[in-house]
C-alpha cells in the first residue's frame, strides 16, 4: 500500500513537470518526431511490401513450396541454387543471354539518349515539337505493344534497310559478333524506344551547365568539338552516372527479359514451383547488384563533381 | 585577281554588294548548314519514334489482300475501318479501359500524395537516420520486382486481394508500388529547391507540420505533383508484369493485357471464325486502340513531360 501511494505521488510530480519539460525539448525533439511522422508511411510500406517479402523470398529459396498447397513447406538447403546452376539447362543460358543483351543495349541507350538530348537542346525553331516526339515512347511504349510490333517484324528491318551491317560485321569481325549485332539490330528500334527518361535527365543536365563556361571556352578558341569533350562531358558526368544506374536497373527489370519471363513461368505459368522461383529471383538480384556495384565503382572514378556537392 | 585584291583594301564603295558582305555571308552559310544538318538528324531521330505509329495506323486499315500485297506498305488501297469495331468488341474495350483507368488513376493518386509526403520529410526535416533511410529508398529501386513477387503473391492471396486492384493501389499509398522510390526522390529534390521563408512563416504563425506541408508546400510543389502524377499514370498504364500475376480473370484485365489474349477472345467473339478474320491488320487496330488513350492525354500534356525535369530540378 505504501509503495502504491508513493508511486501515485511520483506520477503526480511527473504530471506536474512534464509539460514544462516537453516544451523545453520541443525544438529538437519535436522536429525529429515530425521527420519520422513524414517518412512513417514509407517505412511501414517498406517493411510490409519490401523488407518482409525480400526476407521471405530468401527464406523460401531454401525450401520447396508448390503453389497448389501453400502450407506444405519442405526444407531443401541450397538444392534450389544447385539446381539453378548445375541441373537446370535453361536458366544459365537465359541469364547469359540477358547479360549479353544488356551489355549491348546499355551503351546504345546511353549514347543515343545523350546524342538526342544534345540535339533537342539546340536553340532552333521547332525543337520543342521534336522533343515532344522524342518522348512518345515513354507514353505508348507498353511492353505488350512492343511485343506485338516485334512479332510483326517492325524492329530492325525498317531501320537498317540498305546497309547490310550484318554482312560487314560478319566479314570483318566474325560470326559471334555478327550474331550479336544482328540481334541488336532486330531489337534496335525497341532499344531506342527505351531512351525517354534518360533523354529527359540529360536535357536537364545540359540545361544546368552554365553558359559562362561555354563563353569562356569560345573566347579561348575552343571548337564545338573541344567544348563537348572538355566542358559538356565533364560537367555532365554526374548525370551520366545517374543515367547509367537508371538504365541498368531499367533494362534488367524490363519485361522483355528472358530471365524474368522464366522466373514468372517457374512460379506461376505452368511451373508453380514457388521455392525455386524465389531462388532464381535471388540469383538474378545478386547478379544485378554486383553489376551495378562494379559499374558505379568504376564510373565514379571518372565523375567530375563541380563545386560543393553537400547541399 | 589583282584587281579584286586591290579593291578589298579600299574601304570605299565601288565593290559589289556580295563582296562587301562576304565575311558575314560565309559565316551565315556555315550556321545555315549546321542548322540544316541538325534538322536532318532531328527528323531522323523523330522518324525512329514515329515509324511504328505510322505503321500501326497504316496496317490497321488494310484489307487481307493489302496485307499480302508487297507493293502496299504504307498506304492501304482503301480505308478498311471494319478492323476497329472488331478489335473494340473482342477486347471488351469499355470494360478493359475502365479497369486500366482504375489501376492507373488510383495508383497515381496514391503515389503522388504519399511520395510528396515522404519526399517532404526527407527534404526538409532533419532527424537521426535520415540519410540511412534515404539510402534504403534508393535500394528499393534496385530490387527487381521478380525477386519479391512470390512472397507478395502469397501475401495478397492470404489477404484475398487476388483479382482485385488492391495490390496496385494499396502499396502506392505508402510510397511504394511501381517506381515509387523514383517519385520519392523527385519530390525530395523538388522540395530542396524551395525557399525556407514561407515554411518558417507558417510555423511561426502556428501551423502544424502537416498543415504546413499541405497548405503551403504542396501548392508550391504543383509542377512536381503534375509530373509525378502523369508519369505514374503512364507507367501503370503500360505495366504488364504485375497485373498479369495478380489478375487472372479476363473481366479484370487491363487494356495492354487484352492485347496478349486477343486471338482466343476473338475466337469466342466471332464463333470460331477468327482464323479468317484474325490478321495483322486487326492486331494493329487493337494496338492503336490500346495506345490511343495515353496518346491523346499526351497531346494535351506533352509540355509537362518535356519540361518535367527542368521544373522539378531533379538535376541540381
Amino acid at each position: 500500500m505504501k509503495i502504491a501511494v508513493s508511486r501515485d505521488d511520483d506520477l503526480a510530480v511527473a504530471r506536474a513537470t512534464t509539460p514544462v519539460r516537453r516544451r523545453r525539448l520541443s525544438l529538437t525533439t519535436q522536429r525529429m518526431l515530425e521527420g519520422y511522422f513524414f517518412v512513417s508511411p514509407w517505412i511501414v510500406g517498406f517493411l510490409v511490401f519490401l523488407a518482409w517479402p525480400l526476407f521471405q523470398s530468401f527464406f523460401l529459396s531454401f525450401h520447396e513450396l508448390q503453389a497448389t498447397s501453400l502450407t506444405d513447406l519442405k526444407w531443401k538447403g541450397i538444392d534450389n541454387y544447385k539446381e539453378a546452376f548445375f541441373i537446370d539447362a535453361r536458366f544459365v543460358p537465359k541469364l547469359l543471354a540477358t547479360l549479353k543483351n544488356n551489355l549491348l543495349d546499355v551503351p546504345v541507350i546511353m549514347i543515343f539518349s545523350l546524342f538526342s538530348a544534345i540535339l533537342a537542346n539546340q536553340k532552333i525553331k521547332g525543337v520543342i515539337g521534336f522533343r515532344a516526339v522524342f518522348f512518345l515512347p515513354l507514353v505508348i511504349g507498353s511492353a505488350q505493344v512492343i511485343k506485338q510490333l516485334f512479332a510483326q517484324g517492325v524492329g530492325g528491318a525498317t531501320l537498317s534497310q540498305g546497309i547490310d551491317v550484318q554482312e560487314l560485321v560478319y566479314q570483318y569481325i566474325g560470326p559471334d559478333a555478327a550474331a550479336g549485332v544482328s540481334d541488336l539490330l532486330n531489337r534496335l528500334l525497341f532499344v531506342l524506344w527505351k531512351t525517354g527518361v534518360q533523354m529527359l535527365i540529360f536535357l536537364a543536365g545540359l540545361n544546368s551547365v552554365s553558359p559562362v563556361l561555354y563563353e569562356a571556352a569560345r573566347v579561348d578558341g575552343a571548337t564545338d568539338w573541344d567544348r563537348f569533350w572538355k566542358v559538356t562531358l565533364p560537367l555532365l558526368s554526374p548525370v551520366i552516372l545517374v543515367n547509367l544506374v537508371y538504365t541498368i536497373v531499367d533494362s534488367f527489370t524490363d519485361t522483355f527479359n528472358e530471365v524474368l519471363e522464366y522466373i514468372q513461368q517457374t512460379a506461376f505459368a505452368g511451373g508453380f514451383r514457388l521455392g525455386y522461383a524465389a531462388s532464381l529471383g535471388w540469383v538474378y538480384f545478386a547478379v544485378v547488384f554486383v553489376i551495378l556495384f562494379v559499374v558505379v565503382r568504376i564510373t565514379n572514378q571518372y565523375v567530375f563533381y563541380a563545386g560543393d556537392r553537400n547541399g | 585577281m589583282a584587281s579584286i585584291a586591290a579593291s578589298s583594301t579600299s574601304f570605299l564603295v565601288e565593290r559589289p554588294k556580295w563582296w562587301r558582305d562576304g565575311q558575314v555571308v560565309r559565316r551565315r552559310s556555315i550556321t545555315f548548314l549546321q542548322r540544316a544538318f541538325t534538322y536532318i538528324v532531328l527528323i531522323d531521330i523523330a522518324f525512329v519514334f514515329l515509324v511504328p505509329i505510322f505503321y500501326i495506323m497504316a496496317t490497321s486499315l488494310k484489307t487481307s489482300q493489302d496485307l499480302t500485297d508487297p507493293t502496299i506498305v504504307w498506304i492501304p488501297s482503301g480505308f478498311f475501318w471494319i478492323n476497329y469495331p472488331l478489335a473494340f468488341f473482342s477486347m471488351a474495350y469499355v470494360k478493359s479501359l475502365s479497369n486500366s483507368l482504375y489501376i492507373s488513376l488510383g495508383s497515381a493518386l496514391g503515389q503522388t500524395v504519399s511520395c510528396a509526403f515522404v519526399g517532404y520529410g526527407f527534404a526538409r526535416v532533419r532527424f537521426p537516420g535520415r540519410d540511412a533511410l534515404f539510402a534504403l529508398v534508393l535500394f528499393t529501386f534496385l530490387v527487381p520486382p521478380q525477386t519479391i513477387i512470390v512472397p507478395l503473391f502469397i501475401l495478397y492471396k492470404n489477404l484475398g486481394w487476388i483479382n482485385t486492384y488492391q495490390p496496385f493501389v494499396v502499396p502506392s499509398f505508402f510510397g511504394h508500388g511501381l517506381k515509387g522510390a523514383l517519385f520519392v526522390v523527385v519530390f525530395r529534390q523538388f522540395f530542396k529547391t524551395l525557399p525556407w521563408e514561407l515554411e518558417e512563416a507558417a510555423r511561426i504563425d502556428g501551423a502544424s507540420a502537416f498543415a504546413t506541408w499541405w497548405r503551403i508546400m504542396v501548392p508550391l510543389a504543383m509542377p512536381a505533383v503534375v509530373v509525378v502524377f502523369l508519369f505514374s499514370v503512364v507507367w501503370h498504364w503500360n505495366d504488364f508484369f504485375e497485373p498479369f500475376i495478380y489478375l487472372n480473370r479476363m473481366e479484370y484485365f487491363t487494356l495492354p493485357m487484352r492485347l496478349s489474349v486477343l486471338s482466343p477472345s476473338l475466337d469466342t467473339a466471332t464463333g470460331g471464325q477468327a482464323s479468317d478474320l484474325f490478321n495483322e491488320a486487326l492486331v494493329m487496330a487493337a494496338v492503336f486502340l490500346v495506345i490511343l488513350p495515353p496518346l491523346s492525354i499526351y497531346l494535351f500534356t506533352q509540355r509537362f513531360f518535356v519540361e518535367s525535369i527542368d521544373r522539378t530540378g531533379l538535376v541540381e
